[in-house]
């Protein structure tokens, strides 16, 4: 492809492709900017292979076996309506019968799917949807324009309760309930949609990857909003089964009816083994299922490997907790005190200790070393000196005690809390460790005011920044509102160019580190097992479930 | 014995009124827990507000209680916030899943503890007695938690012979009753064998079996016709209020297997306060264990003569 070519994409590409070929840019920043800027992937994997002679086309596809049900160990949990999901189990129900406009690959890098390609103007604020054709729903109905509308009008209605609304932020009026703006999403015609946004975003084609962005039917609302009622979709499966806390079990719909290449497996059938983790390894182990969701704790790793004919599969990822502090709340809403707090900690222990060590110290900003946009910053010490002074100056000389809201499952969370409160210790802060059932922690998580939450996976650093710091979103569980943060995110959001992008975000992590609004330990790497009888599956940093490819090797 | 049994009954009333009301008490107080979990969290205080008062929840509290328990007498269990679904739909197949469990455990456990009992008390102190007396001891002093753990590395991890989790997702399989039925008799089983003992060994001692074994009755013969009908009156009351250990049992053991029972049921509402289910399974459990109460107090009465009352 030639730099005309780049140029017809999008105008910021063949200096992309420059910043390439000089260093500049590396690699997996490459790919991630061009693919979101319209270039399909595998011309993306293409360009980079011509211009670092380094070509890393994913392995092409293996021939695989027809036929089976793969049987998977998940949660199942209520799944109605999609636009408001909030677990990674809740999108796997979903995405087997649902699809997303674009998909994220489990190595990170977002694909088109029900949209064929995009382009985005020069200045990020009109892009361009091309939805691709001969799409049905399981209904017998066509996929177009009016399907996607309908779906960003249910997002970003306040009423709903999707976290779209904040992802999408930029079709809608800048504060806090405003409705989507008039001409947000236009349509040009039947298979081609267009986006006029308030203010640049770069990660509109990403947030379209996440799991309340999976496209439901144009009369979803009208047809009783409930998704495992009436399982209308667009993907190579149909929900044939649901009961919550029980089993989902799927079959594969006539491969002439699907748009994509023909899957191999007959059927999934999700089972819930309940929130015992043993459970479900000893179903694994026992052959009564061949793949696991999640092993939900390290503790787990050696049975694995124990085990004969088993596979474990693992990814590092941006997945982390963060013990954040609600700033509204007293004594939380002192900037001393959230500072002593963070120059307690010890980093690569709080790693060890808290996640026997898989994963990466993380600093307390909530950008991901593995983001693009990652800037280094000067390291974190343990510093109970300064601890000290901060806390005179908090006016609390003698110390304080102060409890933290965390969950009992996954383990590591409460541990990793109960590590921060030894590290806390010696500075005479006495932190008790209040664990609680999933359920009741998920209850108060915006409003406890010290609290311990887990963070899904998000491919770009902006993206968690957009959703969880922003002044005023729904999930901004902090409280945290500072104009100059917002501002600073706008422009990140704008910037096209990975190096500009990073100077920005490089600003946005030294304010959350100065403001010090969390303490966050790590980055988890996350782990899952199944038998060697599963083919083509392979762990996703969102723990998404992609069975496109997947197959069972039958005796 | 009209009399003692209308007694019975109106304590049994009396009892089942009070823990209702604590339950509903400890259950109801914060309804703002419970609006945020039903609408989810991202609502307003003013949404949750006026959800509580569409629904009722802003009346003083002894009306709700009023219409609360109404409800539930007559078969009305509210609706589950976890299941989306009402209360009863999930609660009674669940009850006949942990029935089936406690048939199967007690089918087991019951023939072979009293057996194990009567063999240890019909010679105390013998090679018999000191290994069931061993046996039975280790079996109840270790816990559900921990033989459940042991027996399914052992059968499902190390050996591979017996499925791991219980859900029954392809339909009824014997095999996966196994580890359940296991874990729970071998909790159950020493106990009622060390009653069952205590009170042979008793019975061995009195002197009416004395004077049957010095006129020279078969052993057999004094053992079964003699011994053993009045060595049952005490293991009686035990057996039936086994009932309510194993209504403790099963939270652990279905929990672990993901049996599909009311004990998992309990735990996972419980996990995830969804209040209805919550206060429906601690009712069923007052319900058993206040009966099985009395009817262990009735049949007890009926089968010993001397504590009859009038």
């Amino acid at each position: 492809m030639y730099r005309s070519d780049l140029e017809k994409v999008h105008p910021a590409l063949p200096g992309l492709a420059e910043g390439l070929a000089r260093g500049r840019v590396g690699r997996r920043d490459f790919l991630r900017t061009a693919t979101l800027l319209g270039l399909s992937a595998p011309v993306a994997y293409g360009v980079v292979g011509r211009i670092t002679g380094t070509g890393m086309l994913p392995a092409a596809h293996a021939q695989g076996q027809r036929g089976g049900v793969l049987r998977c160990s998940m949660n199942i949990k209520d799944c109605a309506d999609p636009a408001i999901y909030d677990w990674s189990e809740k999108g796997n129900i979903g995405r087997q019968v649902i699809e997303p406009l674009v998909m994220l690959g489990s190595d990170n890098i977002a694909r088109p799917w029900l949209a064929e390609g995009w382009e985005a103007s020069e200045d990020l604020k009109t892009w361009t949807f091309r939805l691709r054709r001969g799409v049905r729903w399981n209904n017998g109905d066509d996929f177009i324009a009016d399907d996607v509308i309908a779906n960003f009008t249910r997002w970003l209605d306040p009423a709903t309760g999707s976290s779209n609304y904040g992802r999408f932020a930029s079709l809608r009026g800048p504060e806090d309930g405003d409705p989507m703006l008039d001409n947000a999403v236009e349509k040009i015609d039947d298979h081609t949609v267009r986006f006029n946004l308030r203010v640049p975003d770069l990660t509109l084609p990403e947030n379209l990857t996440d799991y309340p962005a999976l496209i439901v039917h144009r009369r979803f609302a009208e047809d009783g909003a409930n998704f495992v009622e009436n399982p209308v979709g667009t993907g190579p499966f149909l929900l044939r089964e649901f009961a919550i806390g029980e089993t989902a079990v799927y079959e594969k719909r006539d491969p002439a009816e699907y748009w994509g290449d023909e899957v191999f497996l007959d059927g999934i059938r999700y089972i819930d083994h309940g929130d015992d983790p043993a459970a479900s390894l000893a179903a694994l182990a026992s052959g009564q299922v061949d793949l696991l969701f999640r092993l939900f704790s390290i503790d787990q790793v050696p049975a694995v490997e124990g085990l004969p004919a088993m596979r474990l599969y693992q990814t590092v990822t941006a997945q982390t907790g963060v013990a954040r502090m609600k700033v509204t709340e007293p004594p939380f809403d002192n900037p001393a005190l959230r500072r002593a707090i963070q120059a307690c900690m010890d980093r690569p222990v709080l790693l060890e200790l808290g996640n026997q060590g898989y994963g990466e110290p993380a600093e307390d900003h909530h950008v991901a070393p593995i983001h693009p946009e990652y800037a280094v910053l000067p390291p974190l010490e343990q510093d109970y000196e300064r601890a000290g002074a901060l806390l005179a100056e908090a006016g609390y000389p003698d110390g304080l005690d102060l409890s933290i809201d965390c969950v009992a499952q996954p383990r590591w969370e409460p541990t990793t809390c109960q590590v921060i409160a030894e590290m806390l210790r010696p500075a005479g802060i006495n932190l008790a460790v209040n664990i609680m059932p999933g359920g009741t922690y998920w209850d108060r998580w915006l409003t406890a005011p010290f609290g311990f939450t887990s963070w899904a996976h998000r491919p770009l650093g902006v993206t968690v920044l957009n959703l969880a710091y922003r002044t005023g979103v729904p999930w901004n569980e902090t409280s945290y509102a500072n104009p100059e943060f917002d501002r600073l995110l706008d422009q990140a959001n704008g910037t096209l160019d990975v190096e500009a992008r990073r100077e920005i975000v490089a600003e946005l992590e030294r304010t959350l580190q100065n403001d010090a609004i969390i303490v966050q330990p790590f980055w988890r790497s996350v782990f899952t097992a199944g038998s060697d009888k599963v083919e083509g599956f392979q762990i996703h940093p969102a723990e998404e479930h992609h069975y496109y490819r997947t197959w069972l090797r039958q005796a | 014995m009209v009399i003692f049994l209308l007694k019975r009954f109106g304590f049994m009333l009396l009892t089942m009124f009070a823990v209702s009301v604590i339950l509903f008490l400890v259950l109801e107080i914060n309804v703002d827990t419970l609006a945020s979990r039903v609408l989810g969290q991202f609502t307003t205080e003013e949404q949750r507000r006026l959800w509580l008062e569409e629904h009722g929840y802003l009346r003083p509290i002894w009306v709700r209680y009023g219409e609360w328990i109404g409800d539930m007498l007559r078969g009305d269990f509210g609706w589950s916030t976890r299941f989306n679904e009402p209360v009863a739909e999930i609660l009674w197949p669940r009850l006949v899943n942990t029935a089936i469990l406690g048939v199967c455990v007690f089918a087991v456990m019951v023939p072979l503890s009293l057996v194990s009992g009567i063999l240890a008390g019909m010679r105390e102190g013998s090679a018999t007695d000191r290994s069931i007396t061993f046996v039975s001891v280790l079996t109840t002093s270790v816990p559900e938690f921990a033989s459940a753990v042991l027996l399914s590395s052992v059968f499902v991890f190390a050996l591979g012979w017996l499925p791991g989790t219980s859900g029954m997702t392809d339909g009824w399989d014997w095999r996966q009753m196994v580890l359940p039925v296991m874990v729970l008799t071998l909790y159950g089983f020493g106990y009622v064998a060390r009653m069952m003992r205590a009170s042979m060994a008793e019975v061995m001692q009195s002197p009416y079996i004395r004077t049957a074994v010095l006129k020279g009755l078969p052993y057999r013969r004094v053992i079964l016709r003699h011994a053993l009908r009045n060595a049952l009156i005490a293991p009686f009351t035990v057996i039936i209020l086994q009932i309510n250990w194993l209504l403790s049992g099963v939270i652990v053991v279905e929990f672990f297997f993901s049996y599909k029972g009311y004990g998992a049921l309990l735990l996972e509402a419980s996990l995830n306060t969804d209040i209805d289910v919550i206060q429906a399974c601690a009712l069923i459990a007052v319900v058993v264990a206040v009966g099985t109460q009395t009817l262990a107090d009735i049949g007890y009465t009926y089968l010993n003569p001397r504590i009859r009352f009038t």
